[in-house]
Parts: C-alpha cells; sequence; structure tokens
C-alpha cells in the first residue's frame, strides 16, 4: 500500500465514497424517517436532486470577503481530506506517524468554517447558530479526543492505521468499547442529528449559520454535512469494529458500509424519537459523556 | 334566552351587586337592570368608573372579559364604553357602562387596577376614539402603520368600504432595549408562527431580558361588517370564518348571543347538535396544536403521528357537515343540518379509534425525558399573573385557574353533559401539554354522551318578525384555546347596532412578555406555541386572492396525482 499509485487510488477511492455515495446515505435516511412518521417520504435520489437544483441557482451572498467566499467548497474539501485520513476498507491513505493528531484538527475544521460563516453572515440568528454551533463544538471535541487517545495508548501508536490494525488483532477490550460508544454518542451532535441538531434549530432560529446561505452556497454546506456524518460514521466502525476483515478492499469496503449504515440508522432513530434540547442541557449531557469516556481512558491505563 | 343553569337559581350579586356598588361609591347608579337572568347591566358616571371596576374585581371577584366600545351618537348618547365581566361561580356577566359624550375626552383607564384590559382599551381608542386616562401603554395597537391619527374605523360615520389615504409619521414607536441587549427579531414572518406576528426579544446571551409585540397585520374589519353591511342571519357565516380553526366556535358565540338579544331558544336537539360539533372541533384543534407544540421543539414524529390521528376526525366532519372545515352548521335560532341515524355508528367509532390512539400518544409522551425537559420549568405562568391578565382556557387551567365557560356558563347541552375540569398547578408548559391531551380524551366522552341522549325533535327555531331593537345578548364559548366573548346589541336594521368579538388568543397573547422573561431564547417559540396563538381570529382579517376570479376545484384523486406524478 505504500507505493504512490495505491495511495492515490485509495485517497480517489474514499473521496469518491465520500462525495458521491452520501446524499443516497441520506436519501435512505430520509426513508426511514419517512416511515416512522407514517409518510412516504422522497425518493431516495432526492438528495441529488436537491444538490443539483441547488447548484444550479443565483450565487447570492451578503458579503464579498474572500474568505466568506470560498468558505463553503472549503468546508467541503476539509471533509473530504478527512476522509482521505480515514480508513474505508483498507488503511487510511494519508495514514503517517501521529495522524490522529490532525485527525482531530481536521475532523473541527467544517464546524470553525461554519462558525465563521454564521459570523461573516451578518444575521442575528446566523449569530446565535453560530455561537451555538462552537459550545456544541466544545463540548463534543473533548469526546472525540479521548476516545481516539484510548486508541492510541492500548496499541501505543497515534497513527489510525495502526490502532485499526492493533484493535483487529487484539478483539474487543473494555476500554475500546466504551470509548467506541462514546464515540458513537458524539456521532450524534457531529451529524447534526436531534436531539443535538440546537445551532440550526429551523423553528428557533431558522437554521442558524445556513439562514443566509442559498444556491450553490447551501449546497455545498449540505454536501459537508452529509459526507460528515458519513465519514465519521467509517471512522467509529473502523477503528472500534474492525471485525471481520477479509483483506480484499471490495468486501471489506463492503462491509464496513454495512457497518456504517447499521451506525447511522442507529443515530437516525434516536434522531426521529427525540425533541431537541436546549444548548446548556446539550453541554451537560456532552459533559457526563466525556468523564464515562475518561473512565474508558482510566480502563486503558490498568490494561483492560 | 339563557341556557339553564347547574348552579342553581339567580345570583345573590344579581340584586347584591348595585346595592355594593352604591355602597361603595358613595352615589346612586345611573341605571341598573338585569337584561337577562344572567348579565347585570349598571350605568355609572365617569369619575367613578375606576372605582366601580375596582370594587367589581376586589369586592366580588369579577373576571374582566372585554371593552366594548361603541358609537352610539346617532342615539343621543355619545360614546359608550362598556366593559364586560363575569362572576364565574354565579354564572353572572357584569357590564359596567360609562357613557362619554362627543367631543368631550376620554374615560379613566381600568388598565392600572385590571392588567388584562390593557389592549382592549387600546382598541376602543384605536377604533371609536374614545381616550383611556392614564393607561401605562397607550399606543397605537391595531390600526396600520400608515393610518392617519383621528381617523376612527368603527365609528358609525366611517363607511366599511373607505380607505384614508396612507401617511408618514404616525407609525406608532417600538419600545426601547435595555442598555447591552440585542434585539433578535421574530416576525414579522417566522417559520414556526404560521400567521404574522412581530416579537422584538431582547436578549442578553441568550437570557431573554425583554420584549415588545407589535400585530393586527391581519386585521379583517369583520365587526365594522356585521353592523354596517350584513343581515344578522348572515353573520353566522361571517363569524364563522374568524377562526380557520375555531370556526364553530365563533359561529355558535354569535348565534347564542344574537337567540339571547332575539329572545328566541334553539330546539334541544340543535344544542346538543351544536354541542357534538364544538367537542369534534376541539378533539381536533388539540390534536393540530400537539403536534405543532413537537414540530416547534423538533418532534417531528409527534406532528406527524398527531395529524395523523386527527385526520378521520376532519373525514367525519365532512361527512356531517359537507366540509373538513368551515362547517357552516349553525344558523340563528339552531342548526342547519340534522345528524343522521346512519351517522351515529360512524362517529362513536371514529372517536373510539381517535381515543385509543390519544392514549397512545398519552403513554408515549408522558415517559419522554427529552420532551420533559424542554416543556417543564418552561414558560411558566403564576396563577397570580394569569388571573391579572385574565388569561383563559388552558393557559388558565394549566396555571390552576379553574375556569371553564362550558361549566361557569353552560350554553348548549353542556348542562346535561358537563365537562370534567381539567386543571394542572405548575403552570408550565408541560402543564398546558397535560390539559390538553386531558381535554382531548375528556371530548370523546362528552360526544359518546351527546349521541346517547341527544333526544328527536326539529333543529331550527324560526324567528317570527325582526329582529328587535334596543336588546344586548352576551354569550361566552369554550373555544379548544380559551373562552370566546360574543356580544351583541342590537338597534341596526336587521342587523346588530354593535357586534363585539373577543377571540381567547387576544388575552393570552398579553401574558406572554411575563411567561418568556429570564428565559432562554430557544424556550420562546415553545412559549408562545404552549398558548396555541392564533392571531387571525385576534385581528379578525381575511385574504382573498380576487386576481384571476377563476376557481379550480381539484378532487382528492387530482390533489394526490398532481403530488405525486412522479409515481405509479
Amino acid at each position: 500500500m505504500s507505493a504512490l499509485p495505491g495511495i492515490l487510488g485509495l485517497t480517489l477511492l474514499n473521496v469518491a465514497v465520500a462525495l458521491l455515495l452520501s446524499p443516497l446515505v441520506e436519501g435512505v435516511l430520509r426513508k426511514l424517517k419517512a416511515f416512522i412518521h407514517s409518510r412516504q417520504g422522497p425518493p431516495l435520489t432526492q438528495p441529488y436532486l436537491d444538490l443539483l437544483k441547488l447548484l444550479g441557482k443565483e450565487d447570492l451572498r451578503t458579503s464579498s470577503d474572500p474568505f466568506y467566499r470560498a468558505a463553503p467548497a472549503l468546508s467541503l474539501a476539509s471533509v473530504l481530506l478527512l476522509a482521505a485520513m480515514v480508513p474505508m476498507g483498507a488503511s487510511p491513505p494519508m495514514g503517517f506517524a501521529g495522524d490522529i493528531v490532525v485527525l482531530i484538527y481536521v475532523a473541527a475544521m467544517s464546524a470553525v468554517i461554519l462558525i465563521l460563516v454564521a459570523y461573516g453572515s451578518g444575521s442575528p440568528y446566523a449569530f446565535v447558530g453560530g455561537s451555538r454551533e462552537m459550545m456544541v463544538l466544545l463540548a463534543v471535541e473533548p469526546v472525540v479526543a479521548v476516545t481516539l487517545v484510548v486508541g492510541a495508548m492500548k496499541s501505543g501508536s497515534l497513527a489510525t492505521g495502526e490502532i485499526l490494525a492493533w484493535n483487529h488483532a487484539n478483539g474487543p477490550s473494555m476500554s475500546m468499547v466504551l470509548a467506541g460508544i462514546a464515540l458513537l454518542l458524539a456521532l450524534q451532535a457531529q451529524a447534526g442529528k436531534l436531539p443535538f441538531d440546537i445551532p440550526e434549530a429551523d423553528q428557533e432560529i431558522m437554521g442558524g449559520p445556513l439562514v443566509e446561505q442559498s444556491g450553490p452556497r447551501l449546497a455545498l454546506l449540505r454536501w459537508t454535512l452529509w459526507a460528515k456524518q458519513l465519514v465519521f460514521a467509517f471512522l467509529l466502525v473502523e477503528l472500534f469494529v474492525p471485525w471481520p476483515r477479509t483483506g480484499w478492499l471490495g468486501v471489506d469496503l463492503l462491509l464496513a458500509l454495512v457497518k456504517v449504515m447499521v451506525v447511522l440508522v442507529l443515530v437516525a432513530l434516536v434522531d426521529v424519537v427525540n425533541p431537541r434540547l436546549r444548548v446548556e442541557q446539550a453541554m451537560g449531557y456532552y459533559l457526563r459523556v466525556a468523564f464515562a469516556s475518561l473512565a474508558a481512558l482510566a480502563f486503558a491505563v490498568i490494561g483492560m | 334566552m339563557t341556557p339553564t343553569s347547574t348552579k342553581g337559581m339567580q345570583s345573590p350579586w344579581a340584586s347584591r351587586g348595585p346595592r355594593l356598588l352604591e355602597k361603595r361609591l358613595g352615589v346612586g347608579l345611573a341605571e341598573s337592570r338585569l337584561i337577562e337572568p344572567d348579565t347585570l347591566w349598571v350605568r355609572v358616571p365617569r369619575a367613578l368608573l375606576r372605582g366601580a371596576v375596582e370594587t367589581a374585581v376586589r369586592e366580588m371577584g369579577a373576571r374582566f372579559l372585554i371593552s366594548v366600545g361603541t358609537d352610539q351618537r346617532s342615539l343621543g348618547d355619545g360614546y359608550g364604553i362598556v366593559h364586560l365581566f363575569s362572576l364565574d361561580r354565579d354564572a353572572l356577566f357584569l357590564a359596567v357602562e360609562c357613557l362619554v359624550p362627543e367631543h368631550q375626552g376620554g374615560v379613566d383607564s381600568i388598565t392600572p387596577i385590571v392588567p388584562g384590559a390593557d389592549w382592549s382599551e387600546r382598541e376602543c381608542r384605536d377604533v371609536i376614539g374614545v381616550e383611556p386616562q392614564g393607561h401605562p401603554d397607550p399606543r397605537r395597537l391595531l390600526l396600520p402603520d400608515d393610518w392617519p391619527d383621528g381617523v376612527y374605523p368603527l365609528r358609525r360615520d366611517f363607511d366599511y368600504n373607505e380607505r384614508p389615504a396612507a401617511v408618514e409619521g404616525s407609525r406608532p414607536p417600538l419600545k426601547d432595549h435595555p442598555r447591552g441587549s440585542t434585539v433578535i427579531p421574530m416576525g414579522p414572518f417566522f417559520p414556526s408562527l404560521e400567521e404574522p406576528s412581530y416579537w422584538r426579544i431582547f436578549v442578553e446571551g441568550e437570557t431573554v431580558v425583554g420584549c415588545d409585540y407589535r400585530g393586527f397585520y391581519n386585521h379583517r374589519g369583520i365587526e365594522k361588517l356585521g353592523d354596517s353591511v350584513l343581515t344578522w342571519d348572515r353573520i353566522p357565516h361571517l363569524a364563522e370564518r374568524i377562526c380557520g380553526i375555531c370556526g364553530m366556535i365563533h359561529s355558535t358565540c354569535y348565534c347564542q348571543a344574537a337567540e339571547k338579544a332575539a329572545g328566541i331558544r334553539p330546539p334541544r336537539r340543535a344544542e346538543f347538535i351544536r354541542t357534538l360539533i364544538l367537542e369534534l372541533e376541539r378533539v381536533h384543534s388539540h390534536l393540530l396544536w400537539l403536534g405543532i407544540a413537537g414540530h416547534i421543539i423538533g418532534f417531528d414524529t409527534l406532528l406527524m403521528q398527531s395529524w395523523r390521528i386527527r385526520e378521520p376526525v376532519m373525514w367525519l366532519t365532512e361527512e356531517i357537515c359537507g366540509n373538513r372545515k368551515t362547517y357552516g352548521m349553525n344558523a340563528v335560532g339552531g342548526v342547519r343540518r340534522d345528524i343522521t341515524p346512519g351517522q351515529v355508528p360512524k362517529i362513536r367509532d371514529v372517536v373510539t379509534g381517535v381515543e385509543r390512539e390519544i392514549l397512545a400518544v398519552k403513554r408515549a409522551v408522558v415517559g419522554d425525558a427529552t420532551l420533559l425537559a424542554r416543556t417543564q420549568d418552561v414558560g411558566i405562568l403564576s396563577r397570580k399573573w394569569a388571573q391579572e391578565v385574565c388569561v383563559v382556557g388552558p393557559p388558565a387551567r394549566a396555571s390552576g385557574v379553574p375556569i371553564d365557560a362550558r361549566l361557569d356558563h353552560p350554553y348548549a347541552a353542556y348542562d346535561e353533559v358537563p365537562p370534567t375540569l381539567c386543571t394542572q398547578g405548575a403552570g408550565d408548559t408541560w402543564a398546558r401539554v397535560l390539559v390538553r391531551v386531558d381535554e382531548a380524551l375528556d371530548s370523546v366522552r362528552i360526544i359518546r354522551e351527546c349521541l346517547d341522549r341527544m333526544p328527536e325533535g326539529p333543529i331550527l327555531t324560526e324567528m317570527t318578525g325582526d329582529f328587535p331593537d334596543g336588546r344586548v345578548g352576551i354569550s361566552v364559548v369554550e373555544a379548544p384555546r380559551g373562552e370566546a366573548v360574543h356580544f351583541v346589541m342590537t338597534g341596526g336594521v336587521n342587523r346588530p347596532y354593535r357586534w363585539r368579538v373577543r377571540a381567547p388568543t387576544f388575552p393570552n397573547l398579553q401574558a406572554m412578555p411575563a411567561m418568556i422573561q429570564g428565559q432562554n431564547l430557544a424556550d420562546v417559540p415553545i412559549t408562545l406555541g404552549s398558548l396555541d396563538p392564533c392571531f387571525s381570529c385576534t385581528e379578525r382579517m381575511e385574504t382573498v386572492d380576487v386576481r384571476s376570479g377563476q376557481v379550480t376545484v381539484h378532487r382528492r384523486a387530482e390533489l394526490e396525482a398532481i403530488v405525486r406524478r412522479h409515481r405509479p
């Protein structure tokens, strides 16, 4: 896998999965939600059509600042970069020593860009949405960091690929299972799902950071969110549930995809049976999850 | 005619009230008479109005309903200001009247005594031109921003179709926000409020430190149409269109007031049919509300399921009345359509199914921790404030105020099929949810009992002769969102001289500023939603598209074909 063409190919594969498959996954989740609502729901291809429609619309901006103009594209690019650092059926294509430190930063990038977009758009709803996004980010990031550190401690390496390989070779352990559960709980907020879709909160602040976004900008920001939930789900299942593994890329990717769908369906089910929390309630919740993930770290220290 | 009261005979206040007032005011009352067995009418001199209201509220336990301002210059009385009260425990209405001669200023404001009279008095000033002197917030309430000062649309010399030219500079001032706070506008168009209303929420961080309200964007001049264009028998159809959800409420309320004024009484069967339809309306309205409340806090599953459960009720009313909403059932003197024997088992089936499903929803939501986190201790309305602002309906009952027009002033068939008083003590949004769910279940029981007890017979008492002159009828009807009040004063040519409507949102909305003070911004929409606000009926306006003039009726199959044209 160390040969350059192999790395390039894998990178392309990961980016393609994140980019092209994520609207379909979103479509499946919408169907599921509709089923629980006793609705027919939109066709599976609706997210693709939404993107096409939005991309074809006029580009309206409330600010001419160059960063503000580029922000939606940067946001999607940051998630695609993350996709290249996450294992999808194989070792992560952009894996190197110590990459989980970079991964934690890259993972937070799209949220930070969204906050900047919110503050740049000049709407009071976006301001409130931006500050909520920041609070949710501050609450969730520690959980993500601690769970990845648990993996690093167990495997003795800061490389994502090494953690995967170690976990696959050594089988489930107490600390890794706990860390996986904590990461699953964090996924709920990172995917922007209820009860944690607080920054967007349509009925309270009209989409928060997105309120002034339309057309192609909205398309890219939506696409970011869909790709993000898929990539995060891959990170979760590949690091913490890596079994079974055949060694054949296609089969492993399919297996991972099945696991990803199970995880995302769980997340969607929680989404559909919950109302939205207030931001301080969400922070309290993630504070407790963070403490629980520290327990996983403690288990890792004593070798469980 | 007054419906028979379950509370025994005449209230002691009917005779003691005038004596107490005379004692407190130190003068004889200009006029005091029992115009109906349940309506005491007193006229007081202008200087003593505040004292009379204070006596009524503090000593007789009167609850303020609404003020009626009437241009009575053609009767030689100047402007009449009538403050209506309800003595809930005595099934008695009290009307305190005060005449203001033309060109002689205003009347003392009663808002310092009754905070709930705030909007009422401002409305009287806006439409009749009688200034409430000493009012704490005398800004323009309901006239548009560009309406000229000094033009009063409800005066009788103002034509119903007159359109004064727009002027600059009459826009009411906005309230200043406290230093250091940010203004978050909610409205005039806001996604979780399906109707226009403009709230300016003052926040520090996300904590609400105050608010300002400007509404009445939808004022339709319905009262004006009633006393200048329509005849008494057409008004039920207009009254029904005051509200898209509680149309039956308003048409019943008008009909009852008109029947009292005309001295007729509908047949017993008609009263049962009214009760039945009113309760069907309550069931669907509470389910509609439950869904919207869920939607506001992001719980769309609750929205979809509540509305699915509600749908058979809509089909049922379509079968009975020919329409899902806006039933057209009422006429002065009775109802226009009978319930056929074939419909009875159908009604029973539908309400049984609805009851089963509401119980399932109740079981599901009562244990939901996240739902409790978003509704408990949110939007607390204290019992004291609820009574001062004269809040009605489920918000009042959820704050422990035991009022329900169906019990306090029994109308239609509620003397025979009384509702259960559903109260809660906490006064928060969760308490309002529980009250509404319990009431929806109670409505199912009332519907069954109506079917069991409904007598045979005619359904309409025809009025013989003209609409009589110089009479007054006051009626209240408990709408799903609170008590509606209609006041009819006869004396027009075959139409009311004055028809006054008070929708339940009118008092309830005035409680909102106190309910959101100190709360998180995130709780503002659900707090407002928990009042079940109905802006348009508060404002009584209707929009008609007259551009094309063409009416196309789509059948259900066509609509489905349009919506699902890419489907097999």
